[in-house]
């Protein structure tokens, strides 16, 4: 396994998701010492000093969004955990609600004592199944076992838990179009200004988190923020768990320590790439972060800071592995009509852009692709570059543009001759 | 009081104004589609995008959701600015059919305005436009062109905030949204359904009873009052311009109510009105009376008006039914001229017609007359009642039935409309409408509000004003 392990430091068996087996490793003891001994200034000072960054995409300081919740405001606040996992190439969470429901739930409650919550949510994608069941099994056994209600513990603390299953949505994995979702309203984001932790689920301040995040509370307030600095890098402290798919050796979930390094990432603990080919480009976190080539990963570490600075990001550590005979034009076809196909509609440049870049990528798949339409695809790209209300114009226009600018001379060949030059392939067959 | 600046010019706006409504309070435009001062802020059509001064260079955002803060500094016209609204004007117009030929809308055009003003290049997309369904029924008095549409929400926010109908709502995602009716709401039953042709700032609501009916630059708007309730909503009556007057063709349309619309009156209706003030036409281009009677028999006016006179200066006890749809300025020449001589009541010339709806909590009022609170101030509030002496009566104005009146009193009739009773008084006067003269009607809740003519009376119609000053019998009416 690639480095030190927070979340996957378990063997995964036929009951280790149970209530039973989460107590044997030691669960919910954290939650007993939060509720004993801290206050919930302690908990999210304590979260603050550990520099955990949100595991949505944005990697956002989950202290500095907690402390902006102010205790005794006479108002209720509300938690959502973000199980809305729906960027393409991230399943990373899916492990988490399969596979540590009870780990969750615990950091929630913990999450809810510190923020003085009463009423919690898990909004979980409506495809996932299993997951949905597990979390869904995980909260009733903890209803049962007193550990939600009236009295959590048996002490003078109440939280419930609310399964919330969307109906198959991207944007509500956003955070503002998740809350308008929950309110049972159509999934549309919300603008900012007034920001989620001053008005968010029906009008109250209310904070999101990623299940990643959330997932890490119980071992940061277990063991301390000091300890949990101590995983991972300076800038990047603890792990994070990557979904690793396309076209690779060894795909699956892997929990990856900040700073290992990204090449023998895959080459080593994945397997390299399938059919021992060789590495074309990697998505590195979800398909809203701009690829990086082979020679680009080379030097890189597994870390916010060290992929910033090769111009993407860590994401939602969703990993795509594209090898070498792939066609980028028809890649970026099917990425941009999931773009349009998720599109909510709400905002112009969005609703307008995503269609158009759908109709001229088909249009140079399909043969008639004009010398203007790279252009075209840039001058789209940046139209929708901080103009849009969540974050969605801008991820497409990233996708777009990183592509583009690494994989120009495929679109004018595609383009000129009116074929690809790569056979069109998306597909690696494993004797090729 | 937090002191912002726009464009460089200092700025007193108020703590909870956003830039847009600091903007506009001052002077300053900043164009917008799917903002609207009487409707919460969706910030989706993204063309009110202004510059905010920064350190580092400045940052581009919506004025519609933008609260002022003290010191900011806000560039309306940039070159950043104008650039971004370039780009959203080619995504606004990027699926549009641009139809204007065809469309009702052309000319007071929100889209047109902005093209001209903020893009002004043809679309630089040469893909096919998303096409979509035109004419879509939305309700019985509404159709919906969902390729015009802009998807602004302006509709779908006004049935959920203002008429609470909730019957619109958007279906499907991306461009091919679609403002649909809701599944268990009904549009029809939406008594403020037509304010959302005024709000679309586009051609997309399309109104049944105006679609095709007429180019807008051929109207003019006349400011007047709903005569339909006691709230007397400010309204525009539009009519062809003098100007365009048609001398071939259908001259009809020359004196037609093409279409109402509201004019906003905070004191009033703010910016709204209902649906039956929308039909008004329906009331004004009934058959006219246009021919004095006497029992039934054509006479000219002065030969009516004698009679009239001979028989006021004749009667013992008459009594006068003062009609609710007088304007102040008529009840008030009647009140001077004859209202020594009558003993007057305040009738209510129109009842609510079966199915209406009587009131409500938005403007609907209960009495369906415009000016019975000018009428009362003048005549009191007392109901019609015959002493059984009355040997006289005038009724002025339409909804009294003669059987109703004392048998062997005479009948002196004001009226306007083509009507039966007309030939069953004694003496008959055709008088004009609120269309044709100037007036004020006073609603239920004191305000005063001002109507203009549109068109010009017949001849031989009598302005009701003139024609109670020529009425009053000398100096024994007094007695």
């Amino acid at each position: 396994m690639p480095g030190r392990q927070l979340l996957m430091s378990f063997p995964v068996t036929a009951t280790s998701h149970a209530l039973a087996d989460y107590r044997a490793r030691g669960g919910y003891a954290t939650l007993e010492k939060a509720l004993a001994s801290m206050t919930p200034q302690q908990i999210t000072a304590e979260v603050t000093a550990s520099g955990l960054l949100g595991h949505g995409g944005a990697a956002f300081a989950v202290g500095r969004k907690w402390s902006v919740i102010r205790l005794n405001d006479g108002q209720p606040h509300y938690l959502c955990a973000n199980a809305d996992e729906g960027e393409p190439g991230t399943f990373k969470d899916r492990w988490i609600l399969e596979n540590a429901p009870h780990l969750l739930i615990e950091s929630m409650l913990i999450a809810s004592y510190a923020l003085q919550v009463r009423n919690a949510f898990v909004y979980i994608r409506g495809e996932f199944d299993l997951p949905f069941r597990r979390i869904q099994g995980a909260v009733d056994e903890a209803y049962a076992a007193g550990l939600l209600g009236e009295r959590v513990l048996g002490r003078d603390f109440a939280c419930d838990i609310i399964v919330y299953r969307g109906a198959g949505s991207y944007v509500c994995g956003e955070a503002s179009g998740l809350i308008t979702s929950i309110e049972g309203k159509r999934g549309y984001p919300r603008n900012r200004p007034p920001r989620l932790t001053v008005r968010g689920l029906y009008q109250r301040p209310t904070v999101i988190n990623n299940v990643e995040s959330l997932a890490n509370i119980t071992g940061i307030v277990r063991d301390g923020a000091e300890a949990f600095r101590k995983v991972g890098t300076a800038k990047s402290p603890g792990t994070q768990l990557i979904s690793i798919s396309g076209h690779i050796a060894k795909p699956g979930v892997y929990e990856v320590e900040y700073g290992y390094p990204f090449a023998k990432f895959i080459h080593e603990d994945c397997g390299g790439v399938l059919g021992g080919r060789k590495l074309k480009t990697i998505i590195p976190g979800g398909i809203s972060t701009k690829v990086l080539t082979a020679a680009e990963i080379e030097p890189l570490k597994l870390d916010h800071a060290s992929l910033a600075a090769a111009g993407s990001s860590m994401g939602s550590g969703g990993m795509i592995v594209i090898a070498e005979g792939t066609c980028m034009v028809r890649l970026l076809q099917v990425l941009l009509r999931f773009y349009h196909h998720e599109s909510c509609g709400q905002c112009t440049p969005c609703r307008e852009g995503m269609g158009w870049m759908h109709r001229i990528i088909d249009r140079i798949v399909g043969g008639e692709g004009r010398p203007e339409d790279i252009e075209r695809l840039y001058e789209i790209s940046h139209a929708n570059d901080g103009t849009t209300i969540c974050g969605m114009g801008d991820a497409a226009g990233y996708a777009t543009v990183g592509i583009l600018n690494k994989f120009r001379d495929e679109f004018e060949y595609f383009i000129e001759h009116k074929r690809s030059r790569l056979g069109g392939n998306l597909e690696v067959l494993p004797n090729a | 009081m937090p002191e912002i600046f726009i464009n460089g010019q200092a700025v007193q706006a108020d703590d909870n104004q956003t830039v847009m409504q600091a903007a506009l309070a001052h002077g300053f435009f900043i164009p917008y589609f799917c903002w609207h001062p009487h409707l919460s802020v969706h910030g989706n059509c993204r063309i009110c995008t202004v510059e905010v001064e920064g350190d580092g260079g400045g940052w581009l955002d919506i004025a519609c959701n933008m609260p002022v803060a003290k010191g900011m500094r806000i560039l309306t016209d940039s070159d950043k600015v104008r650039a971004r609204r370039k780009q959203t004007m080619q995504f606004i117009t990027l699926n549009h059919p641009v139809d204007c030929g065809i469309c009702d809308k052309a000319g007071e055009c929100t889209l047109q305005d902005y093209h001209v003003a903020y893009n002004g290049s043809p679309s630089t997309s040469r893909d096919p436009k998303v096409q979509s369904t035109k004419f879509f029924p939305l309700s019985q008095r509404i159709i919906l062109d969902n390729e015009r549409c802009i998807l602004c929400t302006r509709c779908v926010r006004f049935t959920r905030e203002v008429s609470k109908s909730n019957a619109l709502g958007v279906r499907n995602r991306g461009d091919h949204s679609l403002i649909r009716p809701t599944e268990d709401r009904s549009f029809d039953a939406d008594e403020y359904s037509d304010n959302v042709i005024d709000l679309c700032p586009v051609g997309a609501l399309l109104s049944r009873r105006f679609h095709y009916k007429a180019r807008v630059w051929y109207l003019k708007p006349t400011p007047s009052v709903c005569p339909g309730c006691e709230r007397g909503c400010s309204i525009d009556l539009w009519h062809r311009r003098p100007e365009w007057k048609l001398s071939a063709l259908d001259a009809r349309q020359n004196n037609r109510i093409d279409r109402v619309t509201p004019r906003e009156n905070p004191a009033v209706n703010g910016p709204w009105m209902c649906n039956k003030g929308r039909d008004l036409a329906a009331t004004f281009e009934r058959a006219r009376a246009d021919q004095p009677l006497l029992k039934g028999r054509p006479v000219d006016s002065t030969a009516a008006i004698a009679n009239a006179r001979q028989l006021i200066g004749d009667a013992r006890h008459p009594v006068a039914l003062v009609s609710s749809w007088g304007s102040n300025e008529e009840l008030a020449s009647f009140k001077q001229a004859l209202g020594g001589r009558f003993e007057c009541f305040v009738k209510a010339d129109v009842a609510a017609a079966p199915g209406e709806t009587l009131a409500d909590a938005i403007l609907i009022r209960p009495d369906k007359n415009p000016n019975t609170a000018g009428a009362r101030a003048l005549f009191g509030a007392a109901p019609p009642r015959f002493a059984a002496d009355t040997d006289l009566v005038l009724v002025w104005g339409e909804g009294t039935n003669f059987g109703d009146l004392p048998p062997r009193a005479k009948v002196i009739f004001l009226n306007a409309w083509l009507q039966p009773e007309n030939g069953h008084a004694d003496v008959f006067f055709p008088i004009s409408v609120q269309t044709e003269r100037a007036g004020h009607y006073t609603n239920f809740e004191g305000v005063e509000s001002a109507f203009a003519p549109c068109f010009a009376k017949a001849d031989t119609v009598a302005d009701a004003e003139a024609l109670f000053a020529a009425l009053a019998v000398g100096p024994e009416s007094g007695a």
